[in-house]
């Protein structure tokens, strides 16, 4: 057994699963709140990528600068978004609201992809390293920017559960998320905290977009895959519990990372790798639509 | 009185008419065109029929589109089987293994649901594209052309049109039967319709055999029309493209689907010297028709012209619109 | 063992959502031509009792019986197929469809039926209710009353043997509400049994011929309504709230 190999591996897959984790729980939190899948929630991942390589490009700032004014942006246009598109589900004229949900951002997803492909050009680009160099343990290597992404990433992470335990917004988001309260119990204006929340979703999905960048390069469809491990995670760690999808999508993208790493015939790993996730997806929906932390019958109206 | 009230399905026969017979006027390039437009035409109604009618938000439509393809295109490889013989097999398959999925997803509201056939759309794509040594994979199947020896492509489309036509006729009939009423009343309200005596989950099932039949039945056309098919033809970006389609026609129609289809198809042809910008264009159009125009943007359209020929104050409706239904 | 003219029978009936027990072993027996009122609490566990009789919800213990046969964990609509139609809590109508094709619906699941037969008895049913003059509109598009006549017709075009009635009388007008005591009154005669679970005491005292009061999940009181009203247990089931 090549522990050396095994321990680079293991390593690699936290960082993807911290990644993973980053874009899972904003779909969760506008899950639970919004009460919508959102299907464009990839895209804001690479929208978020593509924010600060331009930050870092045009204006000249450091990467870790460029990755929080891409959150910033990416929470505005977020904003926006969501009061020129999803207003209509908090009607009650609107029927059908989770197939408009659904529709809505499927379409907005095509938009993204598209415009991006124009604004951006179809070839990878690839910003400077937030630390460049690597990192070396005896046997070990280990890029200096996958630590970084790691460790931002935990560190964001952790701050967003900070702001969930301590203040009232957070604490509203906490429990709007898992028990379905209304946000008017708790004083706060729904409108204006749903906007809240798909904002933070989206925030979290530009800084892993922008952790990202300088480790697998931006695309325009690079939000493709990471959309649908993401529902993988969320379905695993159970729509509306943020801390599900951390361990769930830190979980992922470990076992991702070692079945490619492990799985005998090279040429077919990394293809199935992707497909194994897929298959543990629809087992869950079948037997434990919960997840492994999620409440039961968190259904939509 | 009965002549004036059939005259939207006169109208109609006449126009499939003229089609018909002025098809070989069209040039080489746009009579593929209107094939590829009948081809998401029977995908968009049967599709709408699944996700507007029945209320089944499916995401795995064109994989069975790519099934289809496949199953037929293989087996004739193997087995040298006659085409015709080859697309209905692969239409069997599909109806199987959508029966399958709808029986597995019929706990599934929603957003799972539609989770869920995404997964198994991707699980089909990546699964045919690696499998390379039986499906050629990315580098493309060769495939057997329905019509051997055509010289042009009229064939294809008076096929194609004969296999649009049998579909909406097909799935014409299913809606306005009482199993049409069934599966609407299954979408307005699940459990209302089980204490109605409605067998849902025998209905939902049905229904996903049904539409992915006909996903097969488009694919396997497809499979023989064009020489080479890929795994790409059942992929997302071709899902979306479906939606997108079928949503600004009017998801909850037959004729409004299959109008979108045509439609948007021929449009983004049209608009090939926009480049790039088509796709995004109609992401827009999407975007502004869920927004502002919920039912699709031919809905209005359709509903006026089944109303022509009516006497002004309300005679009885014509083809199979029931008035206050669903406006 | 099922007395004669017992047309459904619930035995031991339990179900329980996580910590709660909302039906503990519950036993309750309509026969034909019983006009019953269920009442009981808030939260006594009356509704949960209807779904199981009705097939909407799966006992975790007992077993439900129609006309004999076992029909305990089948599918809704068997229990519909089979004489057994009910009206929900908050009144469930297909609101995108006309009021008419809200009764073919049921009307055409009954085998051997004919459109035009389904057709001619749904308007038979609305004039009735007196719904002729919407036929057309879109069900979502009435008022409150008028949907929940409506739904009292749906569970009639299944040409039903017991109607389970889940608090038709909530929200309603007065006036209304008399028409619907009148006309469950009127069916009843026809032969129909019917079980009414209702707040509305004086509404449940006028209708029913037998009173079951539930409490926390169990049957507390099943008899004559001058009897059961007397009840010391009754009197402090709804004391103790």
């Amino acid at each position: 057994m090549n522990w050396d190999y095994f321990f680079v591996q293991f390593a690699n897959g936290a960082v993807i699963g911290v990644i993973y984790a980053m874009i899972a729980v904003g779909v969760t939190l506008i899950f639970s709140i919004l009460k919508i899948v959102n299907f464009a929630h990839g895209d804001l991942y690479m929208l978020g990528g593509y924010c600060a390589y331009y930050v870092i490009e045009l204006l000249g700032f450091p990467p870790l600068a460029a990755m929080f004014v891409s959150m910033v942006a990416l929470f505005v246009l977020a904003i926006m978004l969501e009061r020129l598109m999803l207003t209509p589900l908090y009607s009650d004229t609107t029927e059908r609201k989770d197939e408009y949900g659904l529709i809505v951002t499927f379409g907005l997803a095509y938009f993204l992809r598209n415009i991006a492909v124009i604004a951006f050009g179809p070839f990878p680009l690839k910003p400077p390293s937030f630390i460049p160099g690597v990192l070396r343990i005896d046997n070990l290597i280990l890029t200096n920017d996958r630590l970084v992404a790691a460790g931002v990433g935990i560190a964001l992470m952790a701050g967003l559960l900070y702001f969930m335990r301590r203040t009232i917004w957070g604490q509203a988001l906490d429990a709007v998320s898992q028990s379905r309260d209304s946000a008017s119990i708790v004083g706060i204006n729904p409108r204006r905290f749903n906007s809240f929340a798909f904002g933070i979703g989206a925030a979290l999905a530009a800084a892993a977009g922008a952790l990202v960048a300088p480790i697998f390069s931006l695309a325009p469809d690079m939000g493709v895959l990471p959309n649908i491990h993401a529902y993988v995670i969320v379905i695993l760690g159970g729509m509306g519990s943020v801390t599900g999808s951390i361990i769930a999508g830190v979980m992922l993208g470990e076992a991702e990372n070692l079945f490619t790493a492990y799985f005998p015939d090279p040429t077919r790993a990394f293809a199935y790798s992707n497909a194994f996730g897929l298959v543990i997806l629809m087992l869950f929906l079948v037997f434990r639509p919960q997840g492994l932390f999620g409440r039961r019958h968190l259904r939509m109206e | 009185m009965s002549g004036v009230r059939q005259l939207p399905a006169y109208i109609l026969g006449a126009a499939a008419v003229l089609a018909l017979v002025f098809a070989d006027q069209l040039n080489s390039y746009w009579m593929h065109v209107a094939i590829i437009a009948m081809y998401y035409g029977i995908l968009a109604s049967s599709w709408s029929l699944l996700a507007g009618s029945v209320g089944l938000f499916s995401l795995s439509h064109m994989a069975f589109a790519a099934i289809g393809a496949y199953t037929s295109a293989l087996l004739i490889k193997w087995f040298g089987i006659p085409i015709p013989l080859g697309m209905v097999a692969g239409v069997v398959m599909c109806c199987v293994v959508g029966g399958l999925i709808g029986w597995v997803c019929l706990r599934m509201s929603g957003p799972y649901l539609a989770i869920f056939t995404l997964g198994f759309s991707e699980i089909v794509r990546i699964t045919i594209a690696t499998e390379d040594d039986v499906t050629a994979g990315m580098a493309g199947l060769h495939t057997d052309p329905l019509i051997a020896g055509a010289a042009t492509r009229l064939p294809y489309f008076y096929t194609a049109f004969a296999l649009l036509a049998l579909s909406l006729l097909v799935m014409g009939l299913l809606v306005r039967s009482r199993w049409g009423l069934f599966l609407r009343a299954i979408r307005e309200d699940e459990q209302a319709a089980a204490a109605s005596g409605v067998a849902v989950a025998r209905f939902r099932i049905l229904a996903f055999a049904i539409a992915s039949g006909f996903a097969g039945l488009a694919g396997g056309f497809y499979a023989h029309y064009i020489p080479i098919i890929t795994p790409s033809m059942g992929d997302l970006n071709e899902m979306a493209k479906l939606v997108v389609m079928t949503v600004i026609g009017g998801m909850e129609r037959l004729p409004t689907a299959v109008g979108g289809a045509i439609v948007v198809e021929f449009l983004l042809e049209e608009l090939r010297d926009y480049g790039q910008w088509r796709l995004p264009l109609f992401g827009i159009i999407l975007l502004l028709t869920m927004r502002f125009a919920r039912n699709g943007l031919l809905t209005p359209i359709w509903l006026r012209f089944v109303r022509l020929g009516e006497a002004p104050g309300g005679a009885p409706p014509g083809i199979g619109e029931e008035k206050g239904s669903e406006a | 063992m099922s007395a004669a003219g017992e047309l459904v029978r619930g035995s031991g009936l339990t179900k329980r959502y996580g910590g709660i027990v909302a039906n503990d072993g519950v036993d309750f027996a309509v026969a034909e031509g019983d006009l019953i009122g269920l009442i009981g609490p808030n939260g006594s566990g009356k509704t949960t009792l209807i779904h199981m009789l009705t097939g909407h919800l799966e006992p975790d213990g007992g077993e439900v019986a129609v006309r004999g046969r076992r029909v305990t964990g089948r599918a809704p609509h068997i229990y519909a197929a089979m004489g057994v139609a009910r009206t929900f809590q908050l009144t469930q109508l297909f609101g995108r469809m006309t009021v008419l094709e809200n009764l073919l619906v049921p009307g055409l699941t009954r085998p051997h039926s004919t459109r035009e037969e389904v057709t001619r008895r749904a308007r038979g049913y609305l004039a009735f209710l007196n719904l002729s003059h919407v036929e057309h509109l879109d069900a979502k598009n009435l008022s409150g009353g008028q949907q929940k006549l409506l739904e009292l017709g749906r569970c009639l075009m299944l040409e039903p043997a017991v109607l389970f009635l889940d608090e038709p009388f909530a929200g309603v007008h007065p006036r209304l509400r008399d028409e619907l005591i009148l006309r469950i009154q009127e069916l009843h005669k026809e032969g129909r049994t019917f079980v009414v679970v209702d707040h509305d005491m004086e509404s449940i005292l006028r209708l029913s011929r037998r009173l079951v009061v539930m409490a926390r999940g169990a049957k507390i009181a099943d008899g004559p309504p001058e009897t059961v009203r007397t009840d010391q247990a009754v009197l402090a089931a709804y004391a103790g709230l």
